[in-house]
C-alpha cells in the first residue's frame, strides 16, 4: 500500500529540529531542575557610605528559583561540574527582593531609614527588586572541597531602571538537596536613577548618602522534586 | 486626685505619634530615666524631621456604637491628622439600635452603616475590626470576626465569662495571619513603659503594699423610651451580663498593678483574691453592687506578704483613679490619664532610702505635706526654667485609648503587609517557616508599637471575673492556674 502523507506539518517540525541542531534543543528542550529560593537561612545585606557613617539595611525575605540541567550535582570532592558547557552552566532563574523587607539595621530611628530609603526607590511604583540571570560562567580550576565560583551575569531592575550588571557568585551544597548562593556587587545608586538620600536629621544637619553601595547575599534554595 | 510629694515618671525613646521622639533616639540622648536636663526643642525643629513612614492602610470596622464606641470612631478619625497614620480610615460602622448607628455615621460620613454585625464582616475591603458592644457580647462576634479573616481589637473585658474568654484566646492564637488586641490600653501607653523598668529595677526597695481605686460618683443606669432598650441598655447593672465594677471598671487597674509587680511568670499573678461588695446608694432593683472591695494576695516568690487592694465605687469622686506602689525605699503614685489629664506619676522616698543621684536634679511637686519627685522625661530644674519651658510642657493630650489604637493600627497594617509580602514570594501554605517568618514581623513591629496581646486579655479577663465573683460572694477564692490556661 502506497503511504500518504496527510498533512505537511510533522515533517516540517522535524525538518526545522534537524536544521536547527543540537544547541537549541539543549536550550529549549534539554531537561531541568528547579532549585526554589526558601524563606529560611537568606540573608541580603546593603551596605553603604554617609557624611555621618557608614550604615547597612538587611533583609532576610527573598524568593525566586534557578533552574540547572538536570543531573547537576554541586559536589565539592569533584573538580568537574557536569552539565557545563563551553565552561558555562546553562541557567536560568529569577531572585526577587521585595524593597520594603529591606530594613535599616540603626537601633533607634530604624523605620524613619526605611522611609527614606523606600522614596528613594519610588517604592510605591517599583516595590521589587528583580534580578535574572543570563549567564554562569564556571571559574576553573575547581578547588575540589572549596564552593563552586562563577562569573554571573544578568539583568538587575532597580526603581524601574534595568542594566545589565556581572559580579562573582558561589554555589555549594547545603545537606542533600539544597544549595547556598553567596555573591556580592559594586553599585551605583544613579546608574539606576536613585537619588542617594539627604535627610535632614534634627541636631546633626544633612545626612548625605555616598552613591556607592555593596550589595551582599546568601540565598537558600532547595530543589523542588520534578513534575508529574 | 490629692496631691502629695513626688518624682513624676514619663517614657523615653517611645516613639509612636510624637515626632518630637525622633531628635534624642537619633542623636542618642537616652537622658530621659536619669532626669537629663535637656532644653525642649523649638516646635520649628520639629517640622524639619524626616517624617516616619506612614503605616501600610488599615479600614476599620467599628462594631458596637454606643458611648464608648463613638469615641473610638472619633479617636481613630482623629489618628489620619498624625502623618504615620494617614492612611487608616473608618470604613464600616455597626449598630443594631438606629439612632446609634446615625450618631456613628455622623462621627464617620464615608463609612457605610450595618445593623448586622455579619454584614460588616462580609466587607472584604474591612481589614479590621473595633468590637465595643456589651461585654457577653464579645465572644460570637470576635470569633467570627477572627474567622472572616480581620485584625480584631476587643474591648476589655474579654468576656463575662471564663469559658467565653478563653474560646476567644484560643481563636486569636490560631489566627496567626492576624493581630488580636485587647482594650487594656495601659500596655500601650508610653509612661507605662518609662515606668515599668523604673519599678522592676528595684526603685521601691521591697514591695510592701499596692493599692488602687476607681473613684466616679453616677448610677450606671441609662433611660431609654421602650422598657426592653432599656433592659438591653443597662446590662451593667445585672449580674448574669455585668462583670460588676471589678471587671467593668477597674480591669485596667487589674492588669497593671499585675503587670508592674511581675506578671504570671515573676510572682505577679495573684494567688487568691478575697472580695467585699454593697450597694449603698443606687438601689434601683439593680443586682450589682455599687461599691466593692478586693484584697489579692500574691503567692510565695518576689511578692510573697504582699497585698493589693483595690476598691471601685458609684458612690463617691474623690481621688478618681490611681495606683499606689509602696516599698521598703519609696512609693509611687501612678496616675492614669484620660481625657482630662495626662499620665502622671510621682515617687515618695523613705527619709532613709538609698540616694539615686539624680532626683536631686528631678522637679519636685507638693502634695500637701509631702513632695514627690516628678518622673516624667526631662522633668529636670533646668529644662522647668528654659525658655519656652512653658509651651513645651503644654504638650497635646494623648489619651490612652489613641496610644492603643495607634498600636492596634501600626502593627495589623505591618502583619498584613508581612502576610502580604510573604505571600507573594512563597503562597499562602501554612507552613512553619510562614509562621516563623510572621512570628519575626510581629516581634518587630511590636516592640515598636507595645501592645496587650490575648494572653494579656485573658490573664485580666479571668482576674476581673473571679474578683467580681469574691466580691459578690463576699468570700476569699483560691486562684488556680487551670483558670488561666487554654
Amino acid at each position: 500500500m502506497k503511504k500518504t502523507i496527510d498533512s505537511p506539518i510533522p515533517f516540517l517540525l522535524a525538518a526545522s529540529l534537524f536544521l536547527a541542531g543540537p544547541a537549541t534543543l539543549c536550550a529549549a528542550d534539554l531537561p531541568t531542575v528547579r532549585y526554589q529560593g526558601q524563606p529560611t537561612n537568606c540573608t541580603l545585606e546593603i551596605q553603604g557610605t554617609s557624611t555621618f557613617h557608614d550604615w547597612e539595611m538587611k533583609s532576610t525575605l527573598m524568593g525566586g528559583w534557578v533552574d540547572f540541567p538536570a543531573g547537576v550535582s554541586f559536589d565539592l570532592s569533584q573538580t568537574n561540574l557536569p552539565g557545563l558547557k563551553d565552561g558555562n552552566l546553562p541557567a536560568s532563574g529569577t531572585y526577587a527582593i521585595l524593597v520594603r523587607q529591606i530594613q535599616s539595621q540603626v537601633s533607634v530611628g530604624a523605620s524613619v531609614m526605611d522611609g527614606v530609603m523606600q522614596d528613594a526607590m519610588k517604592e510605591t511604583n517599583f516595590h521589587r527588586i528583580e534580578y535574572h540571570v543570563t549567564e554562569l560562567k564556571l571559574q576553573t580550576p575547581h578547588v575540589a572541597g572549596q564552593p563552586f565560583t562563577f562569573d554571573a551575569k544578568g539583568d538587575l531592575a532597580i526603581a524601574g531602571v534595568t542594566n545589565q550588571v556581572a559580579f562573582p557568585v558561589t554555589i555549594e551544597p547545603l545537606g542533600k538537596n539544597a544549595i547556598v548562593i553567596r555573591g556580592a556587587a559594586k553599585l551605583k545608586m544613579t546608574d539606576y536613577k536613585v537619588t542617594p538620600p539627604a535627610p535632614n536629621i534634627v541636631g546633626l544637619g544633612i545626612m548625605k548618602c555616598g552613591d556607592d553601595i555593596k550589595v551582599l547575599f546568601n540565598w537558600t534554595l532547595l530543589q523542588t522534586p520534578p513534575k508529574p | 486626685m490629692a496631691m502629695m510629694g513626688g518624682v513624676e515618671l514619663t517614657a523615653p525613646g517611645c516613639r509612636r505619634s510624637q515626632p518630637l521622639q525622633i531628635k534624642p533616639t537619633l542623636a542618642g540622648a537616652e537622658g530621659a530615666a536619669s532626669g537629663a536636663a535637656e532644653a525642649p526643642q523649638p516646635a520649628a525643629a520639629a517640622e524639619k524631621l524626616t517624617e516616619i513612614p506612614p503605616v501600610p492602610p488599615v479600614n476599620y470596622g467599628v462594631i458596637g456604637a454606643g458611648a464608648w464606641g463613638r469615641k473610638i470612631i472619633t479617636t481613630l478619625t482623629l489618628l489620619k491628622n498624625d502623618s504615620q497614620f494617614k492612611n487608616t480610615g473608618v470604613v464600616a460602622v455597626c449598630d443594631h439600635f438606629p439612632s446609634w448607628l446615625n450618631r456613628a455615621g455622623d462621627l464617620a460620613p464615608k463609612a457605610e452603616k450595618f445593623d448586622d454585625y455579619k454584614k460588616l464582616l462580609a466587607k472584604p475591603e474591612v481589614q479590621a475590626v473595633v468590637v465595643a458592644t456589651p461585654t457577653h457580647q464579645h465572644r460570637d462576634i470576635v470569633l467570627d470576626a477572627l474567622k472572616a479573616g480581620k485584625h480584631v481589637y476587643c474591648e476589655a473585658p474579654l468576656a463575662n465569662s471564663i469559658p467565653d474568654a478563653k474560646d476567644i484566646a484560643r481563636a486569636a492564637q490560631k489566627a496567626f495571619k492576624q493581630v488580636f488586641q485587647p482594650g487594656l490600653q495601659e500596655r500601650s501607653h508610653p509612661h507605662r513603659h518609662f515606668l515599668w523598668p523604673f519599678i522592676r529595677t528595684g526603685a521601691l526597695g521591697r514591695n510592701v503594699l499596692v493599692r488602687a481605686q476607681w473613684h466616679k460618683k453616677g448610677s450606671w443606669a441609662k433611660t431609654a423610651s421602650t422598657p426592653e432598650r432599656a433592659a438591653e441598655l443597662n446590662w451593667r447593672l445585672r449580674q448574669a451580663t455585668s462583670t460588676g465594677l471589678m471587671g467593668e471598671a477597674c480591669i485596667h487597674r487589674l492588669d497593671a498593678v499585675t503587670w508592674f509587680m511581675g506578671g504570671a511568670q515573676l510572682g505577679g499573678r495573684p494567688s487568691a483574691i478575697t472580695g467585699f461588695s454593697s450597694l449603698i446608694l443606687w438601689n434601683d432593683g439593680r443586682d450589682v453592687p455599687d461599691t466593692v472591695q478586693c484584697v489579692f494576695e500574691f503567692p510565695d516568690g518576689p511578692n510573697a506578704g504582699v497585698r493589693f487592694l483595690c476598691d471601685a465605687t458609684l458612690c463617691n469622686s474623690f481621688d478618681s483613679e490611681y495606683e499606689m506602689y509602696y516599698g521598703t525605699e519609696s512609693a509611687i503614685l501612678m496616675q492614669p490619664g484620660d481625657e482630662s489629664r495626662e499620665s502622671k506619676a510621682w515617687m515618695f522616698k523613705e527619709v532613709d532610702a538609698t540616694p539615686l543621684g539624680w532626683e536631686i536634679y528631678a522637679r519636685k511637686d507638693s502634695f500637701g505635706a509631702e513632695t514627690g519627685v516628678s518622673l516624667v522625661a526631662n522633668a529636670s530644674k533646668q529644662a522647668a526654667l528654659a525658655p519656652g519651658a512653658a509651651a513645651a510642657n503644654a504638650a497635646p493630650l494623648v489619651e490612652p485609648l489613641q496610644y492603643a489604637l495607634q498600636s492596634f493600627t501600626a502593627n495589623a497594617g505591618a502583619v498584613s503587609a508581612a502576610v502580604k509580602d510573604y505571600e507573594e514570594l512563597f503562597g499562602d501554605a501554612d507552613t512553619p517557616e510562614y509562621r516563623a517568618k510572621l512570628a519575626e514581623a510581629r516581634k518587630y513591629s511590636f516592640s515598636q508599637f507595645p501592645a496587650a496581646g490575648w494572653e494579656e486579655g485573658l490573664e485580666a479577663t479571668v482576674l476581673a471575673i473571679k474578683a467580681n465573683e469574691a466580691a459578690l460572694l463576699k468570700q476569699r477564692l483560691e486562684l488556680k492556674s487551670e483558670f488561666f490556661e487554654l
